[in-house]
């Protein structure tokens, strides 16, 4: 009698595993399961943390209202460590084993262009929330590929129509990190001032390793050329340390320091407190006190309550991958059909946080970029977001449709790579 | 050109290479005398720089007696890697592998606990006061800081030579380099050696770093940039000669700076080519001489 109960036992089990293996099934078929990738250690950890922190509090937003008609929002993250190779397995594992609707994510623009590969091949949408290199959108794009910021070519065109309106600025020395980035934020600028203004010059250029600790030498090298402007393509680290060393040099004291892709981004502020200069001309993809609406300031908040701090630029973006995410799920209908998600989601018009009163951010069928307002402010003084003691302002604000590329601009660049 | 501008430029030669020199000379102890390659040299750079941010920044100590602090903190953190993890596998078949595996684990390791203790966002301490002002060549203004840090370099280097070679300690220290079996059998403590050499070439690391957090972005991942920079020296000046590390940061620190104020845009070149035109000539290193620990 005992063995037989036992046996009663075990098959009581074994069915109510089965059934509840079912539920799990018919609850994962329901959720939109979208797979982030982000680095989450090294140099551009904080970028991924901030990323990981905003799209949880864009789900958590969406789920709480009942998700997406009646679909609800689950995100898993891995950590990219900013590798190719590796970003580029997990991409397939999440599209062969947890079935992902949708990859979302990645900082470097090297892994961007690796991810979006894998996306082509497999028919799965990829939004591409922080990495900015122009390439995706232009010569390297595929119709599953979305990005929700702003890319270099951008805030190169707002910089170029700031450049333009300054009179004074006349002769111009570069300095930035030596690999893709670094260069290409420049030269899209230079290109596009060199269409409005002929009385400019470049006085020199310098291009030390992206990382490098050291700067003094450069330092004394850009004073020597006695430039108007010192144009910047630093990002994070690398930006608080050439500050950091050309302060007691005065450096910003005899020019100005123009950074205008990554230059103004929180973290940055905030490192340097009590001693960031006054003046520096800076921008980013994402402000925490620009545009001052009230979706942006509520945005700010819920962030610094999850997490204790404001939010870097890069938060934003996959704050708005996932509403895009989501928007494009709810017009569709579906979260499977990538073909059907993709005619809507080239035409969607969706507001964000980063958008000012008046105008909502929107996606461009030729080159599935979003197109965004642009902000160029300078560094003042402002304690409302410690520990910064200085935010931008003096805003200088660019129309969205005056900083992107043309068609025809997107087309010779397509046919250059594919002769 | 003119004379200010390169004696500007000679000073900041100098403040790079007595940065790199004080992680190099560390490197190169470890290597001569406990006969280990450790990776993670730069990771105790890296320690010294948050040490002397927690010390100054957080708990508010006046700068000097913080750095001070935050090198000795990355001693003793040298001392317990070498007691509790390098020690297990001297002498040990294959030791070269187990070490490389060991100390570059460990670059990973302590990146990730200065992570999990002080976050990823950048961190800063401020110069002191009386050295904040810079001081002025003609129209060049050069950082009185820097001029500090040049001071400390050479007088860490005069004081290692005092130690290497005029007492007791740097005697030990010496005969380990040239023979470790004999140097145990004539009654030296080699193991006890061999951690203060550890816990002192991690102190001089630290030390690097945390004179350098006023100057640098403090931030995980620092540690890797200056391991980079301390291998080119070693090779060059000669591995496991401390002198040789002397004499190699000096001239990647002013190589790098004259390079860059003649010819920017071709900057990271020269000490490559440097380290290449070493490697062709005099493989050995500049000052390589045997037992010159």
């Amino acid at each position: 009698m005992r063995s037989k109960g036992m046996k009663w036992q075990a098959m009581a089990t074994i069915g109510l595993a089965l059934v509840l293996g079912l539920a799990d099934v018919a609850l994962a078929a329901e959720k939109i399961v979208i797979g982030g990738m982000y680095p989450m250690t090294g140099r551009a950890g904080r970028y991924g943390i901030d990323s990981v922190a905003a799209a949880e509090i864009a789900a958590d937003e969406i789920n709480a209202k009942g998700g997406v008609n009646g679909r609800m929002i689950d995100l898993i993250f891995t950590d990219d460590k900013s590798n190719t190779t590796y970003a580029v397995k997990v991409a397939n594992r999440y599209i062969k084993e947890d079935k992902v609707n949708f990859l979302m994510g990645v900082v470097s623009s090297a892994v961007g262009l690796a991810v979006t590969e894998v996306s082509k091949e497999n028919k799965v949408i990829f939004v591409g929330t922080d990495h900015a290199s122009t390439a995706l959108t232009m010569e390297k794009f595929q119709p599953y590929y979305f990005r929700v910021s702003n890319n270099t070519y951008q805030s190169a065109a707002a910089a170029a129509l700031y450049a333009t309106d300054k009179k004074e600025w006349k002769k111009y020395y570069v300095i930035g990190p030596d690999y893709e980035y670094g260069h290409r934020t420049w030269e899209d600028f230079w290109m596009l001032l060199g269409k409005k203004r002929t009385d400019v010059t470049m006085v020199g250029q310098a291009w030390p390793k992206l990382y490098e600790p050291d700067y003094t030498p450069y330092i004394t090298a850009i004073l020597n050329a006695k430039p108007d402007v010192l144009v910047t393509s630093f990002w994070g680290g690398d930006t608080v340390a050439f500050i950091k060393q050309a302060l007691p040099y005065k450096l910003f004291d005899k020019m100005k320091m123009f950074n205008y892709d990554g230059g103004g981004n929180y973290e940055v502020l905030e490192a340097l407190p009590n001693t960031l200069p006054k003046g520096l001309v800076l921008s980013a993809r994402h402000h925490n006190n620009w545009p001052d609406t009230k979706e942006n300031k509520e945005y700010v908040k819920k962030f610094k309550a999850k997490t204790g701090r404001y939010p870097s630029y890069a938060a934003s973006g996959a704050y708005a991958g996932v509403y895009f995410i989501a928007e494009g799920v709810r017009q569709a209908g579906t979260a499977e059909d990538a073909d059907k998600l993709v005619a809507v989601m080239e035409k969607m018009k969706f507001k964000l946080p980063e958008d000012p009163d008046g105008f909502t951010s929107y996606m461009r069928p030729i080159d599935h970029q979003i197109v965004q307002m642009q902000a160029i402010g300078e560094t003042v003084p402002n304690n409302s977001f410690p520990p910064a003691t200085m935010m931008l302002g003096n805003w200088k604000i660019y129309k969205a449709e005056d900083i992107i590329p043309s068609v025809e601009e997107i087309e010779a660049a397509r046919k250059a790579v594919k002769k | 050109m003119d004379a200010n501008l390169v004696a500007a430029q000679l000073f900041s030669g100098l403040t790079s290479a007595m940065t790199l020199f004080l992680v190099a000379s560390g490197l190169s102890l470890i290597f001569g005398v406990v006969n280990v390659f450790n990776f993670a040299h730069g990771s105790f750079y890296l320690l010294g720089a948050y040490f002397a941010y927690q010390m100054v920044s957080v708990t508010g100590l006046p700068f000097w007696p913080g750095i001070l602090l935050a090198a000795v903190g990355a001693g003793i953190a040298g001392v317990v890697m070498e007691y509790v993890f390098l020690r297990r596998i001297y002498g040990r078949g294959g030791e070269a592998g187990f070490q490389i595996l060991l100390t570059y684990s460990f670059i990973l390791i302590l990146d990730d606990v200065v992570k999990m203790i002080w976050g990823t966002d950048y961190k800063s301490i401020e110069r002191p006061e009386s050295l904040s002002a810079p001081f002025t060549l003609g129209e060049i203004s050069v950082p009185r800081y820097d001029l500090v840090v040049i001071l400390v370099g050479i007088l860490v280097a005069a004081g290692m030579w005092w130690i290497i070679r005029k007492t007791r300690f740097g005697r030990n220290l010496r005969a380990i380099s040239d023979n470790r079996d004999m140097a145990s059998c004539l009654g030296v403590n080699v193991p006890l050696t061999l951690s203060l050499v550890f816990g002192l070439a991690t102190a001089l690391g630290g030390l690097s770093g945390a004179l350098s957090a006023p100057t640098r972005t403090v931030t995980p991942g620092a540690g890797i940039e200056v391991i980079i920079g301390s291998l080119i020296v070693v090779v060059i000046g000669g591995l496991g000669n401390f002198w040789g590390a002397f004499v190699g940061a000096l001239i990647i620190g002013e190589v790098t700076a004259f390079g860059i104020l003649f010819l920017p845009q071709w900057a990271i070149l020269f000490s490559y080519a440097v380290m290449a035109l070493v490697l062709v000539f005099r493989p050995e290193g500049l000052l390589a001489r045997k037992g010159s620990a």
